[in-house]
């Protein structure tokens, strides 16, 4: 009964010690700013039609919710405000961690865990190298940096989907649609969001680099490591949301007593 | 120096009993040793400990008189830029091509200019007899050939000790004897110092100066072809003339 619990606490330190190695490495032996670039690309430019669509139809779906309230209080105006104010801060920054996570967390650890049972990894290390410089660590980087173009392009997206949904739907224009914006959407909002996205992008980076660089054990063992990816980043990062979103209410609150 | 790799007092345990108990070993500068016996008992384990990839549970790793496990992490890596490996199943980079593999460690670990570094693919690729592959993809060229690529890699920084894990496994007799005949035309050439695993006895002997046999822990240092033939212990001469009945039968599937 206790094991089970024990082996999540063991992989959760483990995952933490390793996010320690991977920090200590950027400091001490950073890599190339041409390696983190391309992992960079590589991640954006696998993931960005993805996101763009989700964030389009989150835009949709969002200004669809939000209709029916708006309208039974006579705020149809604010439509656009409320639906683009809830994708920043909740479901922008959640969603792309979900799709990262099925993609190119799967990828990442999946790469490392066949590098690693392949002994490649180790054949890194024989020519003097060191591979969490090589090969970790602009992975991990690349995840994190792209994380934030993928957040402005599914927002952006949404923006568009929104008043797509707002003309058709919910009959107000797309000026209309974007005026409340500036009014809901503010810099705590944005700066929410944003906070919320880095979290989520640590985790994910973290998690997948960890996974697949301790694989063992051939084809079982990468897949054992592709799952342990999945489950550990969903998990982490609904945990997580929650835990920024209660930090973030409390921030705002201490910040409007003190005004 | 007197010795230029060694093992001393080494126990290394994965966790299920040890897989090697309290063995010693050492190797002389220019000597070439091949590591015989029957599978699973550690032999790929001796290199990688020597390789600095495995820790010993207990003992000594020393490399030209270096405690390779005791030394900061960038005195290591600067013993392991002196050591080369060609891995039991290759281990080559599959999403670079074979010239790329071999480029990889000069990019990382030297200052050569890519016209230098393009020569120096050239004459590896040259050396072992893949130069029309270098664009083609590990994937895409035989055992043989995956072989002499990762032969080439372990070379690429022109090691002083080169480690090779089975390089003849699953060739056939043609190819395995050029292989062995690659290693010690590069060994020469080098004048390095090499430790072989291979189960081929002939290939063993037309490799070894001296043959050491790993099994139930231990290490058995036997000596030449001839020694190795007159040796007294069962489980040598049992496993080199390949009997189906002795010491060792029945204990190792
Ligand atoms: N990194 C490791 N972790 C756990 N067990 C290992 C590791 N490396 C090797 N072993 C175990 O050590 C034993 C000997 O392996 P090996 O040296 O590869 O044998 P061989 O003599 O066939 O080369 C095997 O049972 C293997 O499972
Ligand atoms: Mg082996």
């Amino acid at each position: 009964m206790l094991k089970p619990l024990l082996n999540v606490i063991d992989d959760i330190g483990e995952c933490l010690i390793f996010l320690r190695l991977i920090l200590r490495t950027a400091y001490r032996s950073p890599c190339t700013w041409e390696s983190i670039c391309e992992q960079t690309w590589k991640v954006s430019v696998q993931s960005t039609p993805t996101t763009a669509l989700a964030g389009f139809f989150v835009g949709a779906i969002m200004t669809v919710q939000f209709t029916m309230q708006t309208k039974a209080f006579g705020a149809l105006g604010y439509l656009g405000g409320l639906s683009t104010s809830a994708t920043v801060r909740e479901v922008g920054p959640l969603l792309i961690a979900f799709l990262l996570s099925g993609k190119v967390g799967a990828y990442t650890s999946a790469e490392l865990g066949t590098m690693r049972v392949t002994e490649q990894i180790d054949a890194i290390r024989c020519l003097g190298a060191n591979p969490i410089q090589e090969i970790i660590l602009p992975r991990f980087l690349g995840i994190v940096i792209s994380s934030f173009f993928l957040l402005a392009a599914g927002l952006i997206m949404s923006i568009f989907g929104g008043m797509l949904m707002g003309s058709v739907f919910s009959g107000i224009n797309p000026e209309e649609y974007v005026r409340h914006i500036p009014t809901i959407v503010t810099q705590f909002s944005i700066g929410n969001g944003l906070f919320k996205c880095l979290v989520f992008a640590l985790i994910l980076a973290s998690v997948c680099t960890y996974k697949g660089y301790s694989a063992t054990g051939g084809a079982k063992g990468v897949g054992r490591a592709v799952v342990g990816t999945a489950v550990m980043t969903m998990v982490g990062i609904v945990v997580f949301d929650w835990f920024t979103s209660l930090l973030s209410e409390t921030a705002l609150n201490l910040f409007r007593e003190g005004v | 120096m007197q010795q230029q790799l060694a093992l001393q007092d080494v126990t290394i345990d994965f966790g299920d009993g040890p897989l090697l108990k309290n063995v010693n070993l050492a190797v002389a500068p220019g000597e070439s040793v091949v590591l015989i016996g029957p599978s699973g008992l550690g032999k790929s384990v001796v290199l990688k400990l020597f390789a600095g990839l495995l820790k010993p549970t207990s003992g000594k790793v020393l490399v030209e008189g270096k405690d390779l496990h005791a030394l900061p992490a960038h005195e290591q890596s600067a013993l392991q830029l002196r050591m080369g490996m060609l891995f039991q199943k290759n281990a080559l980079f599959d999403s670079l091509s074979v010239g790329e593999n071999i480029a990889f460690p000069m990019r990382e670990k030297t200052s050569l200019d890519e016209t230098e570094i393009q020569r120096q693919v050239d004459f590896f690729l040259e050396a072992v007899g893949i130069a029309y592959a270098a664009a083609l993809f590990p994937d895409e060229i035989s055992g043989g050939m995956q072989k002499r690529l990762g032969i080439a890699r372990a070379l690429a920084l022109r090691p002083q000790i080169v480690f090779y894990d089975d390089p003849t496994a699953g060739l056939d007799p043609i190819t395995s004897r050029r292989i062995i005949e690659l290693i010690q035309k590069l060994r020469e050439e080098q004048n390095s110092t090499i430790v072989t695993v291979t189960n081929d006895m002939a290939r063993a002997y037309q490799l070894a100066d001296r043959i050491v046999m790993v099994a139930d822990g231990e290490l058995i240092i036997t000596g030449g072809k001839a020694q190795t033939l007159a040796n007294k212990d069962p489980r040598v001469s049992q496993f080199i003339r390949g009997k189906l009945d002795g010491p060792l039968t029945g204990r190792h599937a």
